[in-house]
């Protein structure tokens, strides 16, 4: 899931200070699990807001913020109170925002979150990051374990000299990726796997911004075979 | 005699090391070098060591030459990309720079620019690929190069890596992908390290011994805590207290001769690589220490 922060609310209070109205748009996915776009947030947000003599014309939390689509038709039954608001605030990621600012011709759209990392919770509200969505998965090669993402040099072919004891140069909190590897196909009895040289990486397969219609593409591939 | 002759020659080399300075006063670098030259073999010239911005190694290195001093490229794979560090590699042979040393570099995060972008495009043992291609007249992608470079390319090793099976693995790779000659992190424990050494020596490459001056035992026991891959003997630290205060850098200075005369006269690898970290001017004693001059 998209893991995404609070930003600090002041912030946000000095980017919207133009605007007397909003209207407030959550999410039940990602940012709902992440607490940053679930009911409670919203609550939250509105109570502040209004704290600071703002208006708050309604508030939506979508099934599935990034799909504009079916935000766009759950926003219907909002159509007044969006009209009411100068403008809209977004309390899920990067992705959502942009779905109302593409939904919202005409008014303006501002993020409550700062959107961090495509994460895995490993316990309530705890999250941490295992796949770069790089474009060319590389994990099995590698134990299944992602050296671009779970190394903060992304280094695909071994431990650098700045791993101490099986942690990184870069803090003693993160395990090296490359001993995590080595130590996973040790076990697999896999040794031999790590004897490869990987890359140089495609970084070409990552460029941005991506695009992919899955229809075309399996009729492509149809074709092809 | 450059670094290859002088290997090849079978000569018990010795490298030092020289860290540009931040800022265009470069008048401490130069007593540096003309210290230096005709005493050691090459001098390292680094590259942003420790990821801190200063002046590159490159313009250092040609400056090295010019001065009569044999330089070593440093060349991290943090600051370019694969672009960068092919066109400076091509920039470096034109220059007559023709000793490379490719390594990771230390992440952004030890440095002053804490905030800048890490490329890391490839790494160490790609970049190895690289010279060798290079070398080869041909581009990494294969394209054809007007004029090849003709590089004498090495790298580096962590002997005392804990885990050191993976930092091994690697330092196979590099030697696959062309290093002919590997600058060690700093040892202290000459009988460990001649078990790394009898596992390099079924390779054909060079090994110089990698070694920091002890200047106090405060330093040895911050060594120990926060550098990777460094581990300094308790004996050693209470030979440095036993000197007491007055006299523990001459202590160090001694340890670090008495070292490098060990594996000079018992034949244990090809040379040494003194990184003498703000010392340079002591590089000499050293070597006078260990009858190397």
């Amino acid at each position: 899931m998209i893991i995404t922060r609070k930003k600090d609310r002041n912030n946000i209070l000095e980017t919207v200070k133009k605007y007397d109205s909003f209207f407030l748009i959550g999410c039940s996915e990602c940012a709902s699990l992440c607490g940053t776009g679930n009911e409670e947030a919203l609550d939250e947000m509105a109570e502040f807001l209004r704290s600071n003599g703002k208006k708050v014309t309604g508030t939506l939390i979508p099934k599935t913020g990034c799909q504009t689509l079916g935000t766009k038709i759950e926003l219907k039954k909002d159509k007044d109170a969006c009209e009411a608001a100068d403008a809209i605030i977004v309390m899920s990621c990067g992705a959502g925002t942009q779905s109302a600012v593409e939904i919202f011709k005409d008014k303006p759209v501002y993020p409550s979150n700062d959107s961090l990392f495509l994460g895995n919770m490993t316990r309530f509200q705890m999250f941490d990051e295992r796949c770069s969505l790089c474009g060319e998965c590389i994990i099995g090669k590698t134990a299944g374990i992602c050296p671009v993402t779970n190394c903060p040099k992304g280094l695909l072919v071994g431990p650098c000299g700045g791993m101490s004891d099986g942690k990184c140069e870069v803090s003693p909190d993160i395990p090296c990726a490359w001993v995590r590897i080595y130590e996973r196909q040790k076990a697999l009895n896999n040794l031999d796997e790590m004897k490869e040289v990987i890359g140089p990486k495609n970084w070409s397969a990552g460029q941005k911004p991506g695009n992919l219609s899955a229809k075309k593409d399996a009729d492509k591939k149809e074709k092809k075979d | 005699m450059t670094l290859k002759e002088a290997l090849d020659a079978g000569k018990f080399v010795v490298t030092a090391e020289i860290g540009p300075p931040k800022g265009t006063d470069i008048a401490e670098m130069i007593h540096h070098i003309d210290l230096l030259k005709g005493k050691i073999d090459a001098a390292n010239i680094t590259d942003n060591q420790s990821a801190v911005m200063r002046i590159n190694s490159m313009s250092v290195c040609r400056l090295a030459l010019e001065k009569g001093l044999e330089p070593i490229l440093q060349m991290t794979c943090r600051d370019r990309n694969r672009i960068g560090l092919q066109s400076d590699l091509l920039g470096a042979s034109i220059l007559g720079i023709h000793n490379v040393l490719c390594m990771t570099g230390d992440h952004v995060s030890a440095g002053d620019h804490k905030e800048a972008k890490p490329v890391y495009d490839i790494e160490s043992v790609q970049l190895l690929r690289i010279v060798d291609a290079l070398n080869h007249g041909r581009d990494m992608m294969g394209n054809e190069l007007k004029g090849a470079t003709r590089f004498f390319q090495g790298a580096v090793v962590t002997p005392e890596a804990n885990p050191v099976d993976p930092q091994l693995m690697k330092f196979e790779k590099k030697i696959n992908a062309g290093a002919n000659f590997f600058q060690t992190q700093a040892i202290y424990d000459i009988e460990k390290f001649k078990e790394f050494m009898a596992f390099a020596r079924k390779f054909p490459i060079k090994v110089l011994a990698g070694f920091v001056v002890l200047k106090s035992a405060g330093m040895a026991n911050f060594l120990n805590k926060f550098v990777p891959g460094i581990t300094v003997p308790q004996l050693l630290i209470d030979e440095l207290k036993a000197a007491g205060k007055e006299n523990a850098l001459d202590a160090g200075l001694n340890i670090t001769a008495r070292h490098i005369r060990q594996l000079k006269d018992g034949k244990i690898c090809d040379g040494v690589h003194i990184m003498a970290i703000g010392m340079e001017d002591k590089v000499p004693t050293i070597m006078e220490l260990a009858g190397l001059l």
